[in-house]
This record gives structure tokens, C-alpha cells and sequence, in this order.
């Protein structure tokens, strides 16, 4: 064999295997979990909603930024900032929507919980019984909000309770 | 230092840097080569091993760090090791579904625990340093072969007939005749061994059995194949291994077909053994305890019509109807979903009766669904149970008087029941052990009948498009290993210019070399070989 032949053996086999590594390591990293970011494309959902309307995300998001909120009846964060989100929602909603997803349970859970609260939602309340959109944003816990602007694009996201000041700048985020 | 061709003093033949025996006539080239060994001054043929003579650019020196059998057999070891350490604790897929797997390690087996999964011993074989081994395994191979292989492969290629007779003084197997009229019986004896015989003026190579010096290249070659399909699966679509978890009478899509194929679990069963079904388990029987002949989930198997949009209701059409046994999996496609396990731990609902004052049961029973209760449950023409409030795992009473729930997992539901027979209703919070009267002085009390929990089936999805590349990889495996292992290659050279001078090498089996030379040699009048080993050790003995 040649001297320029073996050369490009010898390097092609060491960048192919190093190649080969590199892709091998990625698809393993990347598998499995993929958890939606702050600029990620947000996944289009259709739900029926607890007053048995059906909202699809895409058709909110054509006019509005959405805010979607994934919550539990048994979750005690969830259950001290849903007021605070309603307080901000009656105060005017022209520009945004929120989208309270709640996450696999019955509607008598749902309704229990509702009765138990002092205020009145407003916002719609979306049922993913199947857990199917929660899984499709991998939502780990709960409460978790990802603001949603006009091109579908995933602009904020927070895994914990929201305060005033939070929501005021999820607002803002989605709208923007 | 610049490595130059070496010329054969002897023969004139231009030799690469590193040679340690004459590629063509065989004359020993670097004098300090193997003086005391008989063994293996074959090895390669003498060939120079080609990552011995240059280094150069970087390329150069990744290439011969990894052809260096230290080397080699470091990251066997490494890998060996890292394997043996990943069955101390189990891997991940045998821990409990849904729990932390950090917490998990930390909890049963300590702060050890904690290292073995920081470590990623807890999934070794998709761990970032156990793939990185593999690749390195994978490059050590590949470049150790070829670097021994390819020169091997030439240097048996491009043999002379004639060797110079130094040559023939090193071979441990030797014979002479002063007679060299008898090569025509030796040669035509040799030859119905099925040796190939090569003349070339009163010079003979007899040869057979060459493709044992390839075995090790074809078995690496496997190795290759093997090393690659195990690869593959970390490719997306070419390898599924998930869990089903199905509960009696419910419909669950199939994990990684995008929704477009759904399962629904229609009845499991589980069989065992009764006494007087043969003599097998008549022991474990006779001492209690239940022996299963059959775990089977009846299953509907749907396609989805309309793939739409992720929480919109699938459309979906029974396709096929099968029951799902242990090693009788369902297939579909290139998926198959086996029969893993059970699980009867979920509470499905619980039933409750109604007493009176005086303790006697008013009306029928009546069943709570924990997943999706009812609110109004008719005892009897006049009286009504209402379902005021429920929690499936109760927290505590909230300040207005609803029930909050710690998970939504049914784990210790409690209940507030509203008893009321057309002029008055009472009130009571209900748990499994415990009942507490709200109103006062009540007059009916709800008691607790009975729990039944949910029977689901644990499914495991199945698709593996790697199996025929490991499977051939393997198959060349044991090709090699074989052909490596049971062939042996046998030359003899003869030279008849100054009587006969015969000299014979084998890679292996010395032994069976010697037993079919002396019968030929004998036929031919010839006296048996001598064997170096033979005589060294009869010097030896005789010292």
C-alpha cells in the first residue's frame, strides 16, 4: 500500500469512529426526555375545557400570547397563585388568554376544588385527562407556566409558584 | 529518525523499515531478531508491523497509541471492570417505576449508592464513558488489524519458493538426506496431504492450510459487526424496549408510534396450577403455595384514523383482537409486545352499606368509582347518599370545609357523605378506619364493605432492527474463532542443491505436523524430523 493511501486510511477510520462516537453520544443525550425550553416551538393541543368547549392552541396563539398554566387539585402552590392569576385575568385580557391545563384528573376533583376556592375563575379550565399534552411538554412539577407568544414560540417558562410579579412578567412575555 | 527500505544483503529484495526477515528469500535481516526464540520468530511472517516504523502527524500517533496490544487489552480490561462494577447495585430499568433514581440509590445503598449513580453506573451501558470505551475498543481493533493484518497478508502473498538456507537452520522442524533423488516420493507423499506444491528450480514450498492466518482478522471483523449493531440501537427507530402499564378495560397508546396504534387491555387472567395437574409442582402445592401456569392479557389492538394534534381524541379501529402470553408476544409491524407483569396495588373503588341507629344496614350497598366518582348514590326509595367531598389521599379538612389531597393517587381516600332521606340530611367524613360525624347526633352512619383495586397488565413494547447485523456479527465471530482455532498452516520447504534440506513450520499443533511429516517422511525412506525443542530439551537433560 501506498504511502498517501494509508494516510487517508489511518485518518478516515479515526475521524469515521470519532464521527460515529459523537452522533452515538448525542442521539443517547437527547433521547428520552426532551423538556421544551425558552425558544422552543410550543406543540399544538386541542382540549375540551371544563365548560365542554374545545380550545386549540394554535388558534389562540393567531391572535393572542397564551399563557398555560399545568396545575393539580392536590398541589398547594397551584392552589394559592390560581387567585392571584385570576385577579390579573378580570383586570382585562384583550392582548393574552390563560389556559389553566389541568393534569389527568376527574372533573369531580376538579369542580370540588373549584367550589372550594373564594374566588371565581374566570379563565377557561383545560382537562388533559390522558395526560397526553402534559407528556408531549415532558411537565415535570407542578405548578408549571410557559408563556406562549403569537408565533408559537415558547418565550418563558418557570416550575414553581408564581408570585405578582411573575405573572405581570408572563403577561408581558407572551404578549411581546 | 527517518526509517529507510532495507535491502536484502543476500537477495537484493527491497524490504519496508522494520522487517525482521527477509519478506522474500527469508534470510534474517535485523540480527538482534528473536536470537534465543524457536517459538515465535514467525509471528507476522517477520513482516514489519507497520505502526512500529513511522510517527508522524497526529493521525499517526492516535493510530499507533491505539494498534498497541497494551493498549488493547487496557480498555478490554477497562470495560471488563466498569461491567463487573454495574451488577453491585441494580441498573436503573430494575428499580421501582416513577421513583427518583437519585433518591432511590441514596436511600438503599448509601452515600456508595450516590457515586454509582452520579458515575452513571446506574444505566452503564448508554453511560457517555462506557460508549467512549467502546468506540476506543472499536478503533483498537480496527487499527491493530490492519496494521498486522494487511503486511501478514502480503508477506504470504509474495513468498518465494527459494529461502536462503539460514532460513532453513532457525525452522524448528527439520530433516536432511544426503540423497536428494528422493524429493519426488517426499513431494508426491506431501501432496496427497493435500499440500499445494510450488517448483521453482529444485525448490519446493508445500503449503496448506493458509486461511487459519486469517481467522483473527475475520473474528475481529464480527467483533466490528457486533460493536456496531449495538451502536445502532441508540439510533432513533431502531430500537424500542418500553413499559405498558394498562389497567383492566382501559385503552393506552403505544409508546413510540407517534399515537397511531392503541392497546386496550380487555381482561388479564392469571392461572395456577391445581393439585392433580401432574407431578411437577406437586411439592410447592402440597406446602401452600400458588404455582402460575399462565399470565395472559386479552388485548383489542386499534389503529388511529386520525392522526391529529396532541389531547384531541384519537379515532380509533379495532384492527385485531390476540391474547398476550409469557413468550407468546403480539406483533405488529416490526413491534412485538410481551407479557412482562401485573399489578393489583392501585384501589379501583371501594364499597360502603348504610346502618341506622340501631345497627342494622338500610338499602342495597353502594360502590364508589375512586377514579371518577359519582355524586348521588340511591340507598333505597326515600333515602339518597350525596358525595359532598373526596380525596383520594387525604391531607386534611380545608378551612371551608372541602378535603385536600396529598397526591392524586387513591392511597387513603376519604370521604365526606351527605346522608339525606327527604326531610333532613347528616353529614359525616369517612376515612378507611375511621368515621367522624360532622352534624350532630346523626342518626345513620356509612360503613366501610369493602376494596377493590385495579388489575393492570405491564406490557413490554418491543422493536430491535439491530439483530440481523449482531447476529451476523456473531456468526463471523465463531466463523473466525474456528477457523483461527482448528485450522492449522502448515508450509515445508525443500531445498535439493546440496542434498536434500527440508524445514517445516506450523502455527499450531506442532505435534500433529510432526505425526503426518514422519509417516511421509518414513514411506520415503527418510529417517523422522527433528525438532529443536526436542533436542534443546535432551541437552537438557543430559546436562
Amino acid at each position: 500500500m501506498k504511502k498517501s493511501t494509508r494516510n487517508v486510511l489511518r485518518v478516515s477510520i479515526i475521524v469515521l469512529i470519532t464521527l460515529l462516537i459523537g452522533i452515538t453520544l448525542w442521539f443517547n443525550l437527547t433521547s428520552g426526555t426532551k423538556t421544551v425550553n425558552v425558544g422552543d416551538q410550543a406543540t399544538d393541543f386541542k382540549l375540551s375545557t371544563l365548560e365542554g368547549e374545545t380550545i386549540q392552541l394554535s388558534e389562540l396563539t393567531a391572535e393572542k400570547g397564551v399563557i398555560l398554566n399545568f396545575w393539580g387539585t392536590w398541589c398547594k402552590p397551584c392552589r394559592e397563585e390560581m387567585p392571584d392569576m385570576n385577579d390579573f385575568y378580570i383586570d382585562g385580557h384583550e392582548d393574552y388568554e390563560i389556559v389553566a391545563v389541568n393534569v389527568g384528573e376527574n372533573q369531580q376533583q376538579i369542580r370540588q376544588f373549584i367550589s372550594g376556592l373564594e374566588a371565581e375563575l374566570q379563565f377557561p379550565i383545560a382537562l388533559d385527562s390522558e395526560k397526553s399534552v402534559t407528556d408531549a411538554y415532558n411537565i415535570g412539577p407542578l405548578p408549571t407556566t410557559i408563556a406562549v407568544n403569537k408565533d408559537g414560540v415558547v418565550v418563558k417558562k418557570q416550575e414553581y409558584q408564581l408570585n405578582h410579579e411573575d405573572i405581570a412578567s408572563f403577561i408581558e412575555a407572551s404578549i411581546e | 529518525m527517518k526509517l529507510k527500505d532495507i535491502r536484502c544483503e543476500s537477495c537484493g529484495h527491497v524490504n519496508p523499515p522494520g522487517t525482521q526477515l527477509c519478506q522474500s528469500c527469508g534470510k534474517m535481516i535485523d540480527n538482534d531478531y528473536d536470537k534465543d526464540k524457536i517459538k515465535d520468530l514467525m509471528r507476522y511472517d517477520g513482516s514489519a508491523v507497520r505502526s512500529k516504523t513511522r510517527s508522524k502527524s497526529i493521525f499517526d500517533k492516535i493510530w499507533i497509541f491505539f494498534t498497541s496490544i497494551k493498549v488493547g487489552v487496557s480498555i478490554i480490561l477497562a470495560i471488563a471492570v466498569a461491567a463487573a462494577i454495574g451488577t453491585i447495585f441494580p441498573q436503573e430499568y430494575f428499580i421501582p417505576m416513577g421513583v427518583d433514581p437519585a433518591e432511590h440509590y441514596q436511600e438503599n445503598y448509601g452515600s456508595l449508592g450516590y457515586l454509582y449513580y452520579s458515575l452513571g453506573f446506574h444505566n452503564l451501558y448508554s453511560s457517555w464513558w462506557f460508549l467512549i470505551l467502546n468506540g476506543m475498543l472499536a478503533l483498537s481493533i480496527i487499527a491493530a488489524s490492519i496494521d498486522r493484518g494487511i503486511p501478514l497478508f502480503k508477506s504470504l502473498r509474495n513468498q518465494r519458493v527459494k529461502k536462503h538456507s539460514t532460513f532453513f537452520r532457525r525452522q524448528r522442524l527439520s530433516a536432511m538426506d544426503e540423497d536428494a533423488g528422493k524429493v519426488d516420493k517426499l513431494v508426491d507423499g506431501l501432496a496427497k496431504k493435500r499440500y499445494k506444491v510450488r517448483e521453482e528450480d529444485g525448490n519446493y514450498l508445500l503449503e496448506k492450510g493458509r486461511l487459519s492466518r486469517y481467522g483473527p482478522y475475520i473474528n475481529h471483523t464480527g467483533l466490528i459487526l457486533l460493536l456496531l449493531g449495538s451502536m445502532l440501537r441508540f439510533f432513533p427507530g431502531m430500537y424500542v424496549d418500553e413499559t405498558l402499564y394498562i389497567n383492566e378495560g382501559e385503552t393506552e397508546e403505544i409508546p413510540t408510534t407517534e399515537g397511531q396504534y392503541y392497546i386496550k387491555n380487555e381482561k388479564f387472567t392469571i392461572d395456577t396450577y391445581e393439585k392433580g395437574d401432574g407431578e411437577v409442582f406437586q411439592k410447592a402445592l402440597a406446602e401452600g403455595s400458588s404455582v402460575i401456569s399462565n399470565f395472559q392479557t386479552d388485548i383489542t389492538f386499534y389503529e388511529n384514523k386520525s392522526a391529529d394534534i396532541v389531547g384531541s381524541a384519537p379515532d380509533l379501529e379495532a384492527i385485531d383482537e390476540s391474547s398476550i402470553q409469557v413468550n407468546h408476544p403480539y406483533r405488529f409491524g416490526s413491534y412485538e409486545v410481551y407479557q412482562s407483569s401485573y399489578d393489583n396495588s392501585q384501589m379501583k373503588s371501594m364499597t360502603f352499606r348504610l346502618e341506622d341507629s340501631s345497627g342494622n344496614t338500610v338499602g342495597d350497598n353502594f360502590t364508589v368509582n375512586l377514579e371518577n366518582p359519582e355524586s348521588t348514590f340511591p340507598i333505597t326509595e326515600d333515602i339518597n347518599v350525596n358525595m359532598r367531598a373526596y380525596s383520594p389521599d387525604f391531607l386534611e379538612v380545608a378551612e371551608n370545609g372541602t378535603l385536600i389531597s396529598e397526591t392524586p393517587v387513591p392511597r387513603n381516600p376519604a370521604f365526606v357523605f351527605e346522608v339525606a332521606d327527604g326531610n333532613d340530611s347528616e353529614l359525616s367524613l369517612l376515612q378507611i378506619m375511621n368515621s367522624t360525624d360532622i352534624t350532630e347526633d346523626n342518626e345513620y352512619s356509612v360503613r366501610f364493605v369493602g376494596a377493590e383495586e385495579h388489575i393492570a397488565t405491564v406490557l413490554t413494547v418491543k422493536k430491535d432492527h439491530t439483530i440481523p447485523l449482531i447476529a451476523t456479527g456473531f456468526v463471523i465471530f465463531l466463523i473466525g474463532l474456528a477457523i483461527g482455532s482448528y485450522i492449522n498452516h502448515r508450509r515445508i520447504w525443500i531445498r535439493t542443491d546440496d542434498g536434500l534440506l527440508m524445514a517445516a513450520h506450523t502455527n499450531k499443533n506442532y505435534f500433529g505436523m510432526k505425526k503426518e511429516l514422519n509417516e511421509v517422511l518414513a514411506s520415503s525412506g527418510m529417517e523422522p524430523v527433528s525438532d529443536k525443542l526436542d533436542v534443546a530439551q535432551t541437552d537438557k537433560d543430559e546436562e
